[in-house]
């Protein structure tokens, strides 16, 4: 959960969702049981969210370690 | 239903300036203690400068971290083949390698993206692209050759994003790309300014009028200066019955940077939520003011694994603020997008000629199919030949033509006498990518005796 962007304003109720999901797949992409299908489409997904949080001002941070 | 924004990213978009250079300060903070962590060639350099990211306090700190220049990127490449110590990522955790197009002649920078860094530059151009009007109904034609050079890569997967149906036409001919226009109803045609007169040439040998047979609403040009010269976009679009819209970017960024919006207001608006974007002297560092020529320097907040922190371009640009386009955005524009690269600039009899200013008059004529601008020395004088070709049935206007030209082209630099020949058709080189159409064939200065 956050309630302020990276500028310190209030988020939205739909900037939150947004994030909380962006957070979940970080936590999916840092597992090591996942088999292959999953593994890598949560990576991918984790990429595209990526590009939300960036463009909404929400989190700025570098994936590598994830391997995304 | 189609999202009715105007904007891809509404909220940066039209963010007001002094946020927007909040939120640059933040990222900038971030990058730079990024790259200072990961990135030995960044790390190196700055130690050798006396800087570190924790003295950026303010935006304006950004002025003290050393500007980075390509030499230096080959440099590195040099000392330890084939990315040198500008990587701050292992190679192994990369998705895409891809290199700047060589035109130059010089040896190409080499590029990696990780998985994150591919997707963001498609989103940048989702700016641009959604900018200038392109939906999910559009079908998409790319005239690209899909190779290591980065060109409309991003644009491909940006399109996809969107939900246009794209064509990706690797490997075709110009006819077959033609051809495609018509069987696949294309809207939308993505090429460099040049590629596109090329394919209007093709079309017309074919018999196919593209204003009145094909579809085709927008063409997205890429590449070269000439998108946004005036005469080549009401050339464009006059021919394709389209509107023309440019958009520049750089290998090193592996994106776009700018991008013209819908409004056509004359420039390209800079993406500033995802780039700094200075203007400075050129090879100097001080600042120069709105509406004055200067060298674009870039910092890139996209990609992580080659951090890109204060980059001369060698881009010669002129900056204007965003009151001057009435679309709402908040990102500055450069007037008539990138106006060429300083080191384009040659010297003839004292005049500073830059091929961007030259082709801008040749091409108001419409007669012009082909150019090329040819120096040569005649003893020890510099003389400057502006070489024609006409397009098929256009020969009787060359006297009218080429007095035209000397008048025009003498009138805007400064009296400079040029020289105006007809060339044979189809002799002049014709591109596909970043056309090169001056030829310097002076001798190199000696100094030997």
């Amino acid at each position: 959960m956050i309630d302020r962007d990276l500028l310190g304003r209030p988020v939205t109720a739909t900037e939150s969702q947004l994030f909380e999901i962006y957070a979940e797949l970080k936590g999916l992409a840092g597992r090591v049981d996942l088999p292959p299908c999953a593994e890598r489409n949560v990576k991918k997904a984790l990429a595209c969210m990526w590009q939300v949080v960036n463009d909404l001002d929400l989190e700025f941070e570098q994936l590598y370690d994830l391997g995304v | 239903m189609v999202n009715p924004s105007e904007y891809w990213n509404p909220k940066n978009e039209t963010m007001p300036r002094e946020e927007l250079r909040a939120l640059q300060h933040v990222k900038l903070k971030r990058l730079c203690e990024w790259a200072y962590a990961k990135c030995e060639f960044h790390r190196r350099r700055w130690e050798a400068a006396g800087f570190h990211p924790d003295q950026l306090r303010t935006l304006d700190d950004l002025r003290r971290i050393p500007f980075m220049t390509r030499a230096e990127w080959m440099d590195a490449q040099a000392e330890a083949p084939p990315f040198g110590p500008l990587l701050a990522v292992p190679p192994a955790s990369a998705i895409r390698y891809h290199t700047t197009s060589g035109t130059t002649g010089r040896t190409p920078l080499r590029v990696l993206d990780g998985a994150k860094d591919w997707e963001w530059i498609a989103e940048m151009w989702g700016y641009g692209l959604w900018g200038f009007g392109l939906r999910p109904h559009d079908i998409v034609l790319f005239a690209f050759s899909y190779g290591t050079f980065i060109g409309f890569w991003g644009a491909h997967y940006a399109c996809e994003k969107i939900g246009c149906l794209v064509l990706s036409t690797g490997s075709a001919t110009t006819e077959s790309r033609v051809k495609s226009l018509l069987d696949m109803g294309v809207t939308t045609v993505c090429s460099t300014p040049t590629y596109a007169l090329r394919m209007w040439q093709a079309a017309a040998e074919m018999g196919i009028d593209l204003a009145r047979h094909t579809a085709v609403n927008k063409v997205i040009v890429s590449g070269e200066p000439a998108g946004s010269i005036p005469a080549v976009k009401r050339q464009l679009e006059t021919a394709w019955g389209a509107k023309v819209g440019d958009t520049a970017g750089m290998t090193e960024i592996g994106s776009i940077m700018v991008f013209e919006c819908s409004r056509q207001p004359g420039g390209t608006h800079i993406i500033e939520d995802h780039f700094i974007e200075e203007t400075l002297e050129y090879d100097g560092d001080r600042v120069v003011p709105y509406g004055e020529r200067a060298e674009r320097v870039v910092t890139s907040f996209g990609r992580g694994f080659i951090p890109l922190i204060r980059y001369r371009t060698n881009d010669l640009v002129v900056k204007i603020p965003y009151t001057s386009c009435d679309c709402g955005r908040t990102g500055d524009l450069y007037q008539g997008g990138i106006q060429g690269r300083w080191d384009d600039m040659k010297l003839v009899r004292g005049t500073n000629i830059y091929p961007r200013a030259v082709e801008s008059i040749v091409r108001e004529c419409a007669a012009v199919d082909e150019f090329q601008i040819l120096l040569t020395r005649e003893g020890v004088t510099d003389e400057i030949c502006i070489l024609v070709e006409l397009k098929p049935g256009r020969e009787e206007h060359w006297d009218t033509l080429s007095r035209r030209l000397h008048v025009d082209l003498a009138d805007a630099h400064e009296g400079l006498r040029f020289k105006v020949e007809q060339a044979a058709a189809n002799v002049l080189p014709r591109f596909e990518l970043k056309a090169k159409r001056l030829v310097d064939k002076r001798p190199a200065a000696d100094y030997s005796t």
